[in-house]
């Protein structure tokens, strides 16, 4: 409140960069902040930098959808997100930025009997993980949504739905920022406008991060750039099973309240929700193919409009502002590869494919507490990026490919 | 009030159009636009901003800009002065509490300011957390413009037209009409689209026009939508000509958006196409010939004009508009004050970039004149007039930040965004354009930046004192303007896939279910386990068409189907059937079905209802690999597939052959596939038991589908629906892929490690097979009894100490075995038959128990027989 009336900077402007740092974090999206602000408030390492090629936030966490959400379909999964959620709640007043989560609750559709079973099963595995989750019929949809069209005119019926309350949406950049202001003000160093060009390795070790502004030694290096994943890896010598599509996403004009929930249809493969500002934030699912062009496509555009007509026949004369799109990291089960390396002090945040933001609190904590410890947090030890080499994958399919 | 006849006048005097504005009764004329008939009429309010509810009145006139959004027929949003005038309209002011003249929420405009400056809301209402609900209630319903009506079911009727050009021309300006004339003299296909009606009149022979359109955006090779009231022309074009134009900038000073402040395009138009004299006493601010001929154009219609002020002659000035009750009643330029109701002012003109930005070009800062101009330009795509910066210059938009009576100083006015926001912003730490554009949304309201993009990078440029054209621009996002959903949707269309047999189950009054693409029946009746009955004890049919049927013939078909799957195909004798599961590379389960060999190099293979294109795909991506001599075949359409099971199928398909011999026990053996004709229809017939009783699957061309189903409910067959079959396979055990199996299950935990070949020399997914086989298992697929009479939901989970450790993926009530039966994965130490373990229904832990082996009939007699 404070700083309505004697404003304060956010942050320090960017300074030189240092010869060395304990912890050098290549990315400054959502992830990378993060895990640079737990690392300086929970475990006191503060000689820390982030490197970021462009502006913070100018990645994926500048682009998404925000939804916030733990009823995910593996227990590993679920277990993990919830623990996200938690965090995002108190996030706030933690970091006393308002960030606007605005949880009116989640809705992912059902439009046939083989929606409904998958709807089932993560309903069960949340509640058993005490997350509030559960399946209901189309009279409880019209008293949370009577917007949505309930009656058997469309050519998917919508049968039944799973009802998350604490899903929500949030203020994306807003988290960036936060935890960009937490970080420099515990003393960590960012460095907008420093790409990382290569990194100078000594066996099964970094020992130097080289830059377009110089070249930087480190004690430990961890990787938070999302859709530049595979990339940043390829530097350091590290194969990442990652591949890189593109989402898109797009607003329209804002107008009054009119939908508090939000609204996922995997079949009809398109998402609703209404933000604070009063736009219709409409997505859908990534392209299929592998690209870094961000260039969108007129077609996401029309069978998205499409779809969102079939739940809202009402947004009919609703105008579209702005397309854009964000590259995703996809790995092959759908669940994040978070952790340890086989560089030794190279770590990982990565595979984040359509749903890595919500997942950012949990991430800087765990990745924290690994920089800090050297011991992988039993949360995250089933990502491990070893996962693919013993086969032991996570699925989240399911509950993963349009609910984001 | 209108000016006497114009000479380019758009209205009609002798049609008079009559609409209701906020209740009363409005008139017009044929050619106005609803702005234009509420301005005649002396409406000098047409909004209220978006944040501090301060009056606004029209700027642009052409649509680009907020200020002249209403609800019109109960769509929000429609930017009046380019809508067209129609009779019985029903025009209502939006964002309003009270009325456009009194608005209660200006309040914030007085009082507001210092509690409400930039980001705001990102530092208050954070504690207690249990009130931001209720502040968050309160700042959505404050934010939004127009208000969407809950009912108000769309029934416009859109369309698609795809469309070729060999020239297509972007804008109507004197640039594009002399591109599309040249085009047209050189051959046909010439497409001129403008976004006004202002062509009315040219001559442009050989070019046809399309307007008022408007280009949405370059995107994909070339693809040009072009939007035409409901119609989406969807254009590819060999050459795109962008004659977009240029943009009148508007001034930053004290009062900028104080009603009555306007643009010379916007006044242009009001005198020249609707004969209307914006004001009784001008003052004109303006950089450039052009702009500066408003006066004179002015004067003319008997406007008075005290003050013209040329800006690129005498560039340092001070500038501030002093208002009585939102209306501008006086600008003082450099501490002369002049009275007047009308301010023109304009910066100059920006060329309107974006959609060359948008389909790939640079944009880039010309110093000298002030202005960014797109520079290479993709293949195929070319830029003429105005928008390549021809005759277009711009000075400082920024005069006077701050007034002495202290009135704020607009930046973007869809936003609210003062000179102070950015300011602010930059003391921040905001310090790069993209950051600012986010913390204080300048351009990211309706006007996507049209008018305050160069305003906002020169204020950046100004205080960071870096220059415009390393601040840059943010990044062009498409559309060029905001466009409907429904024109973008176009005619709603939803396929849907039925089976040649499809009429006789809706007049059997089967209940009908999305089956993947398909529409099935779910049941014919209430109680599906009657079907289930029938089936056991006599005889039922089901429409099994949607299953994917592919041919693979050749001499090396064999050899192509034995590295497909897991199984062996190669020593399959000719007439027979085995079931086949395929795995992926990773060894995981992808489909299944069976596998007829009907000659030495000819096979029929069945998959999954939804499995056909995929699994057609997947074959044909191998044998692209391999290139084995195989030919592959989907013929899922051609022919339909009835299932006839039940103990009396043998003796009624013997009715329906010319010889019931060929149906005998002995020459028709299990697993055998043999030709038949079925009453008259050749079929191919596969003796398979999916559920589990004696049964024959009838494969024909799609066409005799009704004549066949009809022969077989004739002799006595129930038709059954998805709900009994799978209450059937689910007594045998069969399992569901994509049901009982995820992305994740490989045949060895699902229970069929006799299923895979394993000293075949290579097959898609062995080598993960031998992984799988190595590592220790995690979970197994097995049946399961219930010890109670209760129906867990498929998805249940299996709960060992207050943990998850398994999944039910299917469970039924059987009358034929007594109970409720189902399938689950287990962690494999508690897959031993007979282990007991808990699923959760209902809040609530109840026993089951492990089943191996099929419930019904194991030994697999009946379906033997
Ligand atoms: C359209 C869209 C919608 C989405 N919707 C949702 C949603 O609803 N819910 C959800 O949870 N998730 C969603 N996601 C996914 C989510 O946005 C991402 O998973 C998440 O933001 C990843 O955060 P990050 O901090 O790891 O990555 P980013 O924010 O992408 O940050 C990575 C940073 O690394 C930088 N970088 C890359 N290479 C280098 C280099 N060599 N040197 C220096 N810096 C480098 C990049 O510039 C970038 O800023 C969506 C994504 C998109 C694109
Ligand atoms: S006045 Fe109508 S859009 Fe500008």
């Amino acid at each position: 409140m404070r700083e309505i009336f004697f404003p304060k900077r956010m942050w320090r402007p960017r300074g030189d960069l240092k010869r060395r740092y304990d912890v050098v974090i290549v990315g400054g999206g959502s992830h990378g902040l993060a895990t640079a602000y737990y690392l300086a408030k929970h475990h006191g390492v503060k000689d820390v930098c982030i490197l970021e090629r462009s502006y913070i936030g100018s990645g994926a966490s500048g682009r998404n959808t925000t939804i916030i959400r733990a009823n995910y379909r593996t227990p590993e999964g679920a277990a993990f997100y919830r623990e996200s959620v938690r965090l995002y709640e108190r996030l706030s007043s933690e970091l006393d930025f308002n960030l606007m989560f605005s949880q009116h609750g989640h809705l992912t559709l059902a439009h046939s009997d083989r929606g409904l079973v998958v709807a089932q099963e993560r309903a069960e595995v949340n509640k058993l993980l005490g997350i509030r989750s559960e399946v209901i019929g189309p009279d409880r949809i019209r008293e949370l949504c009577p917007e949505l069209d309930l009656s058997d005119k469309p050519a998917y019926p919508i049968l039944g739905a799973l009802y998350h309350p604490p899903g929500g949406i949030i203020r994306h950049d807003a988290v960036v920022w936060a935890y960009a202001r937490g970080a420099d003000r515990l003393g960590v160093e960012i460095h907008p406008y420093t790409e990382v060009t290569g990194f100078e390795r000594s066996g099964d070790r970094i020992v130097a991060v080289e830059t377009t502004r110089g070249r930087v030694e480190c004690g430990q290096v961890v990787s938070a750039t999302a859709g530049w994943s595979s990339l940043v890896g390829k530097l350091a010598g590290l194969r990442l099973p990652i591949t890189t599509h593109i989402l898109q996403a797009f607003v329209t004009e804002p107008l009054k309240p009119f939908l508090d929930v939000i609204i996922v249809s995997s079949q009809l493969h398109v998402y609703v929700s209404q933000t604070d500002r009063g736009e219709f934030l409409i997505g859908a699912e990534i392209e299929p193919y592998t690209t870094y062009k961000s260039t969108g496509t007129l077609s996401f555009l029309e069978y998205s409009a499409r779809h969102a007509l079939e739940l809202f026949p009402q947004l009919e004369k609703t105008k579209v502002l702005r397309t854009w799109t964000g590259l995703c990291d996809l790995s092959p089960d759908y669940s994040p590869i978070l952790g340890k390396t086989e560089i030794e002090n190279f770590h990982v945040s990565a595979g984040w494919g359509t749903y890595g933001f919500k997942a950012a609190p949990i991430v800087g904590v765990t990745l924290a507490e690994l920089v800090a410890t050297q011991k992988t947090p039993a949360l995250i030890a089933p990502f491990a990026l070893e996962r693919f080499y013993t086969d032991t994958l996570v699925s989240e399919l399911a509950a993963a490919a349009v609910s984001h | 009030m209108r000016l006497p006849p114009q000479p380019r006048e758009r209205i009609d005097r002798s049609q008079r159009i009559l609409f209701t504005f906020d209740g009363k009764v409005v008139g017009g004329y044929a050619g106005d636009t609803i702005g234009s008939a509420l301005f005649a009429h002396g409406q000098r309010i047409f909004s209220r901003s978006f944040k501090y509810h301060r009056p606004r009145g029209l700027l642009c006139c052409s649509g680009h800009c907020p200020n002249c959004l209403m609800t019109v027929d109960g769509v929000p949003n429609v930017r009046v002065c380019v809508e067209p005038i129609r009779d019985g309209a029903v025009v209502e002011p939006q964002n309003v509490w009270g009325s456009l003249e009194r608005d209660v929420l200006s309040i914030t405009d007085k009082i507001g300011g210092p509690f409400t400056p930039v980001g705001f809301y990102y530092r208050t209402m954070i504690r207690p957390r249990r009130l931001w609900p209720v502040y968050e209630k309160v700042l959505r319903n404050l934010a939004g413009l127009g208000r969407l009506r809950k009912d108000g079911a769309g029934h416009t009727r859109y369309d698609v037209e795809h469309r070729r050009a060999r020239v297509l021309v972007v804008g109507g300006g004197e640039a594009g009409r002399a591109a599309a004339l040249a085009a047209a003299a050189l051959g046909p296909d010439v497409v001129l689209v403008d976004e006004t009606a202002d062509l009315v009149g040219h001559e442009l022979e050989g070019v046809e026009v399309l307007a008022p359109a408007r280009a949405l955006g370059i995107w994909e090779g070339g693809l040009v939508p072009v939007v035409a009231g409901s119609v989406l022309h969807r254009f590819r074009a060999e050459r795109i000509v962008v004659a977009a134009g240029a943009l009148d900038q508007p001034l930053v000073f004290p009062g900028n958006d104080l009603v009555g402040v306007m643009l010379p395009g916007g006044v242009r138009r009001l005198v020249r196409d609707f004969a209307i004299a914006p004001g009784s006493r001008a003052v004109v601010i303006a950089a450039g010939e052009e702009d500066l001929e408003i006066a004179g154009e002015l004067r003319e219609v008997g406007v008075a004009v005290p003050e013209v002020v040329d800006l690129t002659s005498t560039p340092a000035r001070r500038i501030e508009a002093h208002g009585r009750k939102g209306r501008v009643a006086a600008v003082s330029v450099d501490g002369r004050k002049v009275d007047c109701d009308l301010v023109v002012a304009s910066a100059g003109r920006q060329p309107a970039y974006s959609l060359l930005a948008q389909a790939g070009a640079r944009v880039e800062y010309d110093e000298s004149r002030g202005i960014f101009v797109p520079t290479n330009l993709p293949a195929g795509v070319e830029a003429v007039g105005s928008v390549t910066g021809e005759d277009c210059v711009t000075v400082d938009p920024v005069r006077t930040t701050k007034g002495a009576g202290g009135d704020k100083c607009f930046v973007c006015v869809c936003e609210d965004v003062t000179t102070k926001d950015i300011a602010r912003a930059i003391d921040e730490g905001f310090d790069s354009i993209e950051l600012a554009k986010r913390y204080t949304t300048v351009t990211m309201g309706p006007c996507q930046g049209k008018l305050c993009q160069l305003a906002s990078i020169r204020l950046y440029a100004q205080a960071t004192g870096v220059g415009e054209a390393a601040v840059g621009t943010t990044t062009a996002r498409p559309p060029w303007a905001p466009v409907e959903l429904g024109v973008l949707a176009g005619r709603h269309f939803e396929p849907a896939r039925r089976t040649s047999v499809h009429f006789r189950h809706e007049e059997a009054g089967a209940r009908m279910m999305w089956a993947g693409p398909w529409k099935r029946p779910y049941a014919y009746g209430e109680r599906p386990e009657d079907e289930v009955r029938a089936v056991h004890d006599s005889l039922g049919v089901i429409d099994v068409s949607t299953l994917g049927k592919i041919l693979v013939e050749g001499p090396e078909a064999a050899d192509l189907l034995e590295r497909l799957y897991p199984n062996r195909f190669g020593d399959l004798r000719p007439g027979r059937i085995r079931y086949g599961v395929l795995t992926s590379d990773a060894g995981r389960i992808m489909d299944d079905g069976t596998v007829a060999r009907l000659a030495d190099d000819l096979y029929y293979v069945t998959t999954t209802s939804t499995g056909a294109d995929s699994v057609t795909a997947w074959f044909e991506w191998w044998n692209a690999v391999w290139g084995y001599d195989a030919e592959i075949v989907n013929v899922t359409g051609a022919l339909a597939a009835l299932n006839l099971a039940g103990p009396r199928a043998r003796e009624a398909l013997g009715r329906l052959v010319d010889d019931p011999d060929v149906v005998s026990a002995e020459s028709f053996r299990y697993l055998d596939a043999k030709a038949l004709v079925v009453a008259g229809v050749p079929c191919l017939a596969l003796r398979i038991g999916f559920v589990g009783e004696l049964g024959y699957e009838l494969h024909f061309p799609s066409p005799a589908g009704e004549h066949v189903w009809d022969r077989l409910v004739a002799e006595g067959a129930r038709p059954f629906g998805l709900e009994p079959q799978r209450v059937l396979r689910l007594e045998k055990g069969h399992i569901i892929v994509g049901q009982d199996t995820d992305s994740e299950s490989n045949l060895l935990s699902a229970g069929m490690q006799w299923l895979p070949k394993m000293d075949k020399d290579d097959f898609v997914g062995k080598l993960a097979l031998e992984h799988f086989a190595e590592r220790p298992e995690r979970e197994r697929l097995v049946g399961f009894r219930m010890e109670e009479d209760v129906l867990p939901v498929e998805g249940a989970q299996i709960v060992v100490e207050g943990r998850p450790a398994g999944r039910v993926t299917s469970a039924r009530r059987s009358e034929a075995v007594g109970g409720v039966i189902g399938l689950a994965w287990l962690p494999p130490d508690r897959a031993e038959e007979g282990t007991r373990f808990e699923v959760r229904v209902d809040r609530r832990l109840v026993g089951a128990r492990v089943a191996h082996g099929p419930f019904y009939d194991p030994a697999g007699e009946r379906m033997r027989a």
